[in-house]
């Protein structure tokens, strides 16, 4: 299954390649510092593995295209936002971990404030952007069918039919899991990522590219601590291990613990 | 949107009748009336990005985007790699593999049968097995 999973990933990339490999242009990358260069070196280990000798330089090639393309388009779109003033957020992290439940009581919580624009990210269906519709902020769905993350082209198709002076603030939810997102930043100032107390102790030291790549790491389901024993401690020391600028913050948007600090530490 | 649809529908048959731009301040104001339908689909999960509505009858290919501002119509068949923003497809048309439109109408019956074909803020018509023998008429 995870086997099937991997192949079919691979493939993906490929595909998904296929789309920009007419591109021509070069653009200078800005030097890369110690953190960034692991995580390039990372991100080439995986699917190239995958293709034959014949085929090989020239998947080489193409991921590392569209790895530009990608970061092409967020800037881009990063600068679109900063030009219309919105701050925006990419809120990452494995299914259930309490995403959607932490951006619906922030929209709650500003919405007086900033007009608030989300775009959740899922395979299908559109229940999480109806969950957020009902604490009135304007939601937009994708529905990535088959794919694990979203990726800066759908953001660039949303935003560019979109009048932004309507808005302030952007979250973006996306698809659900703790590995392909890491591979696709989608332009927003800082990217969030969701774990909580039932996911075990480990999850983020077995994570550790999602934590790399965060501003902001969000422990959820601190209400359920005692019962599970999760070790928290644990969690915050791995987060800071990995990377240690990033600012850590155990929630429960259940009863609202340490969401109005959560607020704070966005800088909303 | 369906009344919207007709007055499109309408102007094809005498497409000289209105100007550029009114026709994009009606595709717009269209766009903004498209409700999201797209549980109806014969495929595979292509990617959605809301609003496209999709009528009756309608086949998916693979690696398919669909989205935002598509509509398309009943009978409509889609290739693999196929990738529609902005654009309204009217009833029983054919797509072939890897076309991406881009605010784009294709007219009833018409029938891509080919392949890679790129396309912007065009009315395509007509059946035709390579994209030189289509009528197109740009916007
Ligand atoms: N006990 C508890 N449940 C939570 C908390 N946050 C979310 N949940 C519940 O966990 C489930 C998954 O949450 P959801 O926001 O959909 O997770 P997502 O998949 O990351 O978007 C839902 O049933 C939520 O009500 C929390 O802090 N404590
Ligand atoms: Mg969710």
């Amino acid at each position: 299954m995870i086997d099937k999973h991997i192949i079919f990933f691979g493939w993906r990339i490929i595909i998904f390649t296929l789309k920009f490999i007419y591109s021509t242009y070069q653009f200078e990358l800005i030097m890369p510092n110690n953190n960034e260069e692991e995580i390039s070196r990372i991100k080439e280990l995986e699917s190239i593995n995958l293709s034959s000798d014949e085929i090989r330089d020239s998947v080489v090639y193409t991921k590392k295209q569209v790895e530009k393309e990608n970061e092409l388009l967020a800037s881009k779109i990063n600068l679109d936002l900063k030009n219309n003033q919105i701050k925006s957020f990419d809120i990452v992290g494995a299914i259930g971990a309490g995403k959607t439940e932490i951006i619906s009581q922030i929209v709650d919580k500003v919405q007086k404030k900033y007009r608030t624009l989300v775009i959740c990210g899922d395979i299908t269906t559109r229940v999480d952007a109806d969950r957020i519709e009902a604490h009135n902020a304007e939601t937009v769905q994708i529905n990535t069918g088959r794919e694990c993350a979203l990726n800066a082209y759908h953001i660039h198709q949303i935003i560019k039919n979109k009048d932004l002076q309507n808005y302030d603030l952007l979250f973006i939810e996306n698809v659900g899991n703790l590995i392909c997102p890491s591979d696709f930043i989608l332009g927003t100032d800082k990217r969030i990522v969701v774990v909580s107390t039932t996911e075990g102790e480990w999850v983020i030291e077995k994570h550790p590219m999602l934590f790399k790549m965060s501003d902001i790491a969000v422990i959820n389901k601190i209400d359920l601590k005692e019962r599970l024993g999760t070790d928290i401690e644990k969690m915050i020391a791995d987060a800071k291990k990995l990377n240690p600028k990033i600012e850590v913050v155990t929630t429960s948007a259940k009863t609202g613990t340490n969401i109005e600090k959560l607020i704070s530490i966005m800088g909303l | 949107m369906k009344e919207e649809l007709k007055a499109i529908e309408r102007i094809l048959v005498d497409i000289k009748s209105i100007s550029k731009e009114e026709l994009n301040n009606m595709l717009k104001s269209l766009f903004t009336k498209i409700s999201n339908h797209i549980d109806n689909y014969i495929g595979d999960y292509p990617t959605f990005i809301e609003p496209v509505y999709l009528e009756g009858n309608v086949e998916i290919g693979d690696d398919v985007l669909l989205g935002p501002n598509v509509y398309i119509g009943a009978n409509v068949k889609i290739g693999d790699y196929v990738e529609l923003s902005n654009t309204i497809i009217f009833d029983d048309v054919i797509l072939g593999n890897n076309l991406k439109l881009e605010n784009c109408i294709i007219a009833p019956n018409s029938h891509l049968n080919f392949e890679n074909f790129k396309c912007n803020s065009t009315i395509l018509s007509g059946k035709a097995d390579s994209e030189k023998n289509l009528t197109k008429l740009s916007f």
